[in-house]
């Protein structure tokens, strides 16, 4: 497969005449190329494998070995069973994806508002709008992260999950997607829609909007992930147990004085296998959105 | 550069720089928030106020409930709200709380942890209700005493201290006697190299010098008055030297330099190395990871001298309750309740009046109950090894530093010195 053939058609009239075909490879560089496929499949699959089997690993067998071995010999689901047990897993799987939630719609309304707003709009002070928006993503969460806790402190919303989602309900990095998205789009198709008399929200929801809805979907996933993977920041703003997200709830497995390895990398898989899930149902979308942006900019 | 991975040195980057920030705002919160907390503090024992601990449930959910029905019994109005924190970031969660004032009434805070809060006012001085020592052991009662403070900022919960694991098949395969394993860290480098001329591939050594062999070898961490580190000595480079040359004899795999605490028990339960250092509980956690290490383990003492570890819980000093909050702490740390505590789990009351409670001290032939035995048998002599001005910034750091000069990059003597110009800028600070 090559995928200098997929290239959106906003940019047809840009390519520059028609695709070179790619010459033979030889049986050994296909070889070399697999082998490091392959390779890189282990670095970044290898961990992920390693917390699988452990989770699935029965109380007779050891964890740590010299060599890794993959295959549970006492395979058994002993362990998700205990995670259920010792945590209230379902309430915090069930905050978290309400954090997401909100998250998720949070930044596809505010972003695409904003994305479209400094795209498409004449106003005075644009630029500097886009030059905030890239100049907080210079900085680091950590260092912002006390204050925005006072803050949300004295909304009252210190301790509910409101807090915890409202920063992040509207990303500056999801704005300038958006942005690069719109930017993208052939101004006289607008032109043609100020013609017809449309407005401002008639053009963004008929126009616009239906040609980025790959950079959408990167949004929502981008949103989701950081949503769902999110630690410091709940942890700082949820105190009470019962209201705890996943990843921090997740936590109480690994207690003061004990750790059980196998209900640890239980838990790391159910933390793991919505967003798995959510990926390979959007992952179509995803790859037509990551080139319908980034490739005018 | 030390051979840290990319990932966790941005990790310990952005830990530390959680850390200077909270600081930081810290300080300036709690000096605005000052004058204000005037608010009208009852000296009655009622009313509700908050526990928080650390990491502890599920597993003790049952015996924290026990203890606060007990108190909530004994003086009827008041109740208790437990709040346990996960294990992960909770420096972080603390220092969050304390810059904007939700300290909670109650809090289980480590030494080190209490240190800050301390300086800026934020915990009450415990000593002015009665005599600490007539109830708590002296070593645990320091632990939370700083210089240039007055005062005792929490009262000492549980204690616990560090044993010695090793694999006695490994032992006996490669030369040495598990009835006789090293007590001192030169004899560690004697059998070190025994283990190496009948086993090409195993290691005995399995973690690199930190600041607590420093203070085991009676080297002086600070000057007196508590401003400065004073460690970099020509007797601390010697030690260093020295695992600098076992080093580079093969005595200790590669990995040891990049270790965190956790890196010599994983390495020992994977069998890659025959010693590893581990708290009372210690034995039960490997024996559950690699059930085959089941009845192959020796426990002895700690190398030289024991560390000492204090757990306690704080007070905090905006609490609407202080009465209350203060009953509660001396509640949950009597005798009575930590005894049915160190009977649940592999840990130690720092109550005089524990040492008579048999069970602590008497070997019960299970070797869970030989760790206990010994490990209640090493307090006695058990001395803090890390002082609590050096934070985990600070050790990280100093790691980083020795790992440097054990691989040989730099001469000991100016790793060291290195490290305690930078220690000292950031003790400046704190």
């Amino acid at each position: 497969m090559t995928t200098t053939d997929v290239r959106p058609q906003v940019h047809a009239d840009k390519s520059d005449g028609p695709l070179k075909r790619r010459p033979e490879v030889s049986g050994r560089e296909k070889l070399l190329r697999y082998v490091l496929l392959l390779f890189v499949l282990v670095i970044t699959v290898g961990p992920f494998l390693w917390q699988l089997s452990t989770s699935l690993k029965g109380a007779g067998e050891d964890i740590y070995t010299a060599t890794p071995s993959f295959i549970p010999k006492q395979p058994t689901l002993d362990n998700y069973a205990k995670v259920a047990e010792a945590i209230p897993v379902w309430r915090y799987i069930g905050n978290s994806l309400l954090v997401a939630a909100l998250t998720v719609g949070g930044n596809i309304l505010f972003a695409t508002a904003a994305g479209y707003a400094i795209a498409r709009l004449r106003f005075r002070g644009r630029r500097v709008v886009l030059g905030l928006f890239l100049g907080t993503l210079v900085l680091p969460g950590e260092v912002t992260i006390i204050a925005q806790y006072v803050t949300v402190r004295s909304f009252g919303l210190a301790d509910t999950l409101a807090g915890v989602a409202l920063p992040g309900m509207v990303a500056a990095l999801n704005v300038l997607l958006m942005y690069n998205a719109f930017r993208a789009l052939p101004q006289e198709v607008d032109e043609a829609a100020i013609v017809d008399g449309a407005t401002v929200p008639q053009r963004l929801w008929r126009v616009s909007l239906p040609a980025v809805r790959g950079t959408l979907a990167v949004v929502a996933i981008f949103a989701f992930i950081q949503a769902w993977d999110d630690f410091l920041w709940p942890l700082i703003v949820l105190t009470s147990p019962e209201k705890l997200t996943l990843t921090v709830g997740l936590q109480y497995l690994s207690g003061t004085f004990t750790q059980d390895q196998r209900l640890i990398a239980a838990g790391t898989m159910i933390a793991f296998i919505p967003i798995a899930i959510l990926f390979s149902a959007l992952q179509r979308y995803f790859f037509k959105g990551v080139e319908e942006g980034g490739v005018k900019g | 550069m030390p051979a840290y991975g990319l990932e966790e040195l941005t990790m310990r980057i952005r830990h530390a720089t959680i850390a200077a920030v909270a600081a930081l705002t810290l300080g300036v919160t709690a000096a605005c928030g000052g004058g204000s907390g005037d608010e009208a503090k009852s000296d009655d024992i009622t009313g509700e106020i908050t526990l928080q601990t650390w990491a502890l449930t599920p597993k003790f959910t049952g015996y924290l409930n026990e203890v606060i029905a007990g108190f909530q019994a004994k003086y009827p109005g008041t109740s208790v709200k437990l709040l346990d924190q996960p294990g992960d970031g909770y420096a972080e969660k603390v220092l969050a709380q304390a810059s904007s004032n939700t300290l909670p009434d109650v809090v289980n805070l480590p030494p080190d942890m209490a240190l800050p809060l301390a300086r800026q006012d934020l915990l009450a001085d415990v000593s002015k209700n009665g005599d600490l020592s007539k109830t708590y052991v002296q070593g645990s009662i320091d632990a939370y005493k700083f210089t240039g403070l007055d005062g005792v900022y929490g009262y000492p919960w549980y204690l616990n201290t560090d044993l010695n694991y090793w694999n006695a098949k490994q032992f006996k395969e490669c030369g040495l006697d598990a009835a006789k394993p090293p007590a001192t860290t030169q004899e560690l480098f004697a059998q070190a190299a025994t283990l190496k001329g009948k086993c090409p591939d195993g290691y005995l050594m399995s973690r690199k010098p930190d600041v607590t062999d420093f203070v085991r070898g009676g080297i002086k961490i600070l000057s007196d008055d508590g401003k400065q580190f004073v460690f970099n000595t020509d007797q601390a480079a010697a030690l260093v030297d020295q695992y600098r040359d076992a080093y580079a004899k093969g005595f200790m795999p590669p990995s040891v330099l990049n270790s965190d605490y956790q890196g010599n028990s994983k390495l020992f339960t994977q069998g890659k190395v025959a010693w590893t250092t581990g708290g009372a509980t210690g034995l039960a956690d490997f024996e559950r990871d690699n059930p085959s290490l089941k009845g192959r383990i020796a426990v002895n003492k700690a190398l030289d001298t024991p560390p000492l570890y204090v757990q306690g819980v704080s007070v905090s000093a905006k609490s609407k309750h202080p009465a209350t909050a203060r009953a509660f702490a001396e509640w949950i740390t009597n005798a009575d309740n930590q005894n049915k505590f160190g009977h649940l789990v592999n840990i130690f009351p720092s109550t005089v009046s524990s040492a008579s409670d048999g069970y602590f001290s008497k070997d019960d032939g299970t070797p869970g109950g030989k760790a206990r035995a010994l490990a209640f048998d090493e307090l006695k002599e058990a001395k803090v090894l890390i002082p609590y001005e050096v934070n985990s910034d600070m050790q990280i750091l100093l790691d980083q530093q020795i790992a440097l000069a054990v691989k040989g990059d730099v001469t000991s003597r100016k790793a060291l010195d290195d490290a305690v110009a930078k220690m000292n800028q950031m003790l400046s600070r704190q």
